[in-house]
């Protein structure tokens, strides 16, 4: 048979059983890398010696590498890492013991905080310096102008970047199979496996990351429609 | 630390992987040839044609854009076969470079359409009226007026294209393809379970000194072709 119909629709529910996981992995690296790519950017704005040409090295290192290859070095380093903390410092920790999950956080995250650190340093500069200045000259400290006045003028700026930047996120997640994440391909493998169609589980994978894609875009483009009325344009809309 | 980590086994894996560079390079620029035709005819599609064509060429972009670049490599690598079976063709002993181009090409064909109508788009209308006032006839204006102008606004997107595009070359290892990706992992199984980190760390370095590569010719090209465009304060 061609393709089996029947196969496809009777194992689109196990598929999605992996949609959690896939998002629990796109929030958690972009929420850390948000807070990340925040303190990154602040090391490169602030001009901190030595931390910021670790800082540029870092992005244009992780820009120019394979998230795969990324997952990779995590996935053999953590444990070569944890032998080695274990050996020097007497701690009782052991490689076996970390759950594929994590390895798959760190990953995604590090890598995540590199793009963001780009896509805020990106928005700050698209806000003028004299919006900081207009801040101080009406009394609010550092912390108040850059909350009030600065991040929400450059959140207008940053969200289309940070929707693509998810998005890319909820795509990449399904590389995470490699290490033995059970997320949507993973359980499409289970289910292609199971009767050995893998045409009609991939096929459902398809659909399910199509959605979840066109489901945030949707949501992006609702939150870019609200946070535009920080930003007030020449004529008043 | 020195039996665990081998900084130097970093240095004796690069040839090795380096060896199979002409296959990812083949990959990449076959893909990007066949692809940006594709896009051309997508873009023109979605500029120029009947509702219907556009709208169908607005749910291939959606599709393509919207679902991981793996998932799409297996759908071609286990649906073609299947597909030309039905017309009698037999592809089972095909090469699995072609199924990894096939995608690839289908996949890149969709950002690169993305790329070229935002920056037809961004061509002010102005410059088409005001070639069309000079007497140019419609190919003359585009060639010389149009296209000129929306490459050089192209040129960043396609240096990112481009560049993502050669870090989505290393997924074609999953389906048997020995790129320098495919070559990093024989390596690193064949090591049974020593030396995996230190290989991968060189195929790392590897795709890094490309990206920059890359990254570089593209400002080159844009430092060259911006001499013929003007500031307003120019």
């Amino acid at each position: 048979m061609l393709f089996d119909t029947y196969f496809a629709i009777q194992s689109f529910p196990d598929i999605l059983k992996g949609v959690p996981m896939t998002l629990l992995i796109a929030v958690v690296a972009m929420l850390l890398g948000l807070i990340n790519g925040l303190v990154l950017t602040l090391c490169r704005i602030y001009k901190v010696p030595v931390l910021k040409e670790l800082v540029v090295v870092y992005i244009s290192f992780i820009r120019g590498t394979p998230l795969l290859v990324q997952i990779y070095v995590i996935y053999y380093s953590l444990p070569l890492l944890f032998t080695i903390l274990s050996r020097e410092m007497g701690w009782d920790l052991s490689a076996n013991n970390i759950p594929p999950l994590a390895y798959a956080l760190t990953a995604f995250t590090i890598n995540t905080t590199a793009y963001m650190a780009e896509t805020i340093r990106a928005a700050f500069r698209s806000v003028e310096a004299g919006q900081m200045e207009a801040a101080y000259s009406v009394g609010l400290t550092t912390v108040q102008s850059l909350r009030r006045i600065i991040i929400p003028q450059a959140m207008v700026v940053a969200l289309p970047n940070l929707a693509n930047m998810f998005l890319g996120l909820i795509k990449g997640t399904s590389l995470a199979y490699s290490i033995m994440v059970v997320e949507i391909l993973a359980q499409a493998k289970l289910a292609a496996a199971d009767g050995y169609r893998y045409l009609e589980a991939y096929v459902d994978a398809a659909i399910i990351y199509w959605i979840l894609c066109l489901f945030f875009e949707r949501l992006f483009s609702y939150l870019e429609k609200r946070v535009k009325q920080f930003k007030g344009e020449i004529t008043p809309v | 630390m020195n039996n665990i980590f081998d900084a130097g086994y970093i240095f004796q894996a690069l040839p090795i992987i380096a060896a199979v560079l002409p296959g990812t390079l083949f990959i990449l620029t076959a893909s990007l040839l066949f692809g940006s035709l594709l896009g051309l005819l997508l873009t023109i599609v979605k500029l120029k044609a009947q509702p219907l064509f556009s709208a169908m060429a607005g749910v291939y972009i959606s599709f393509m854009r919207g679902t991981p670049t793996l998932v799409q490599l297996f759908l071609v690598y286990y649906g073609l076969p299947k597909l030309l079976e039905l017309a009698g063709i037999n592809i089972n002993d095909w090469d699995k470079v072609i199924f990894a181009v096939i995608t690839f090409s289908l996949h890149t064909a969709a950002f690169l359409a993305e790329v070229m109508r935002s920056a037809y788009l961004a061509v002010d209308r102005g410059q088409r009226e005001a070639a069309y006032s000079v007497g140019m006839g419609g190919v003359q204006a585009f060639t010389r007026i149009i296209l000129p102008q929306a490459f050089v606004i192209a040129l960043p997107n396609l240096g990112n294209t481009v560049i993502a595009f050669l870090k989505e070359t290393s997924l074609a290892f999953t389906i048997g393809v020995v790129d320098i990706m495919g070559q990093t992992q024989l390596l690193s199984t064949r090591g049974y379970g020593v030396r995996q980190l230190e290989v991968f760390i060189a195929v790392s370095l590897l795709y890094w000194a490309i990206c920059l590569m890359i990254e570089k010719s593209i400002s080159l090209l844009e430092n060259h072709y911006k001499k013929g465009y003007r500031e307003i304060a120019g």
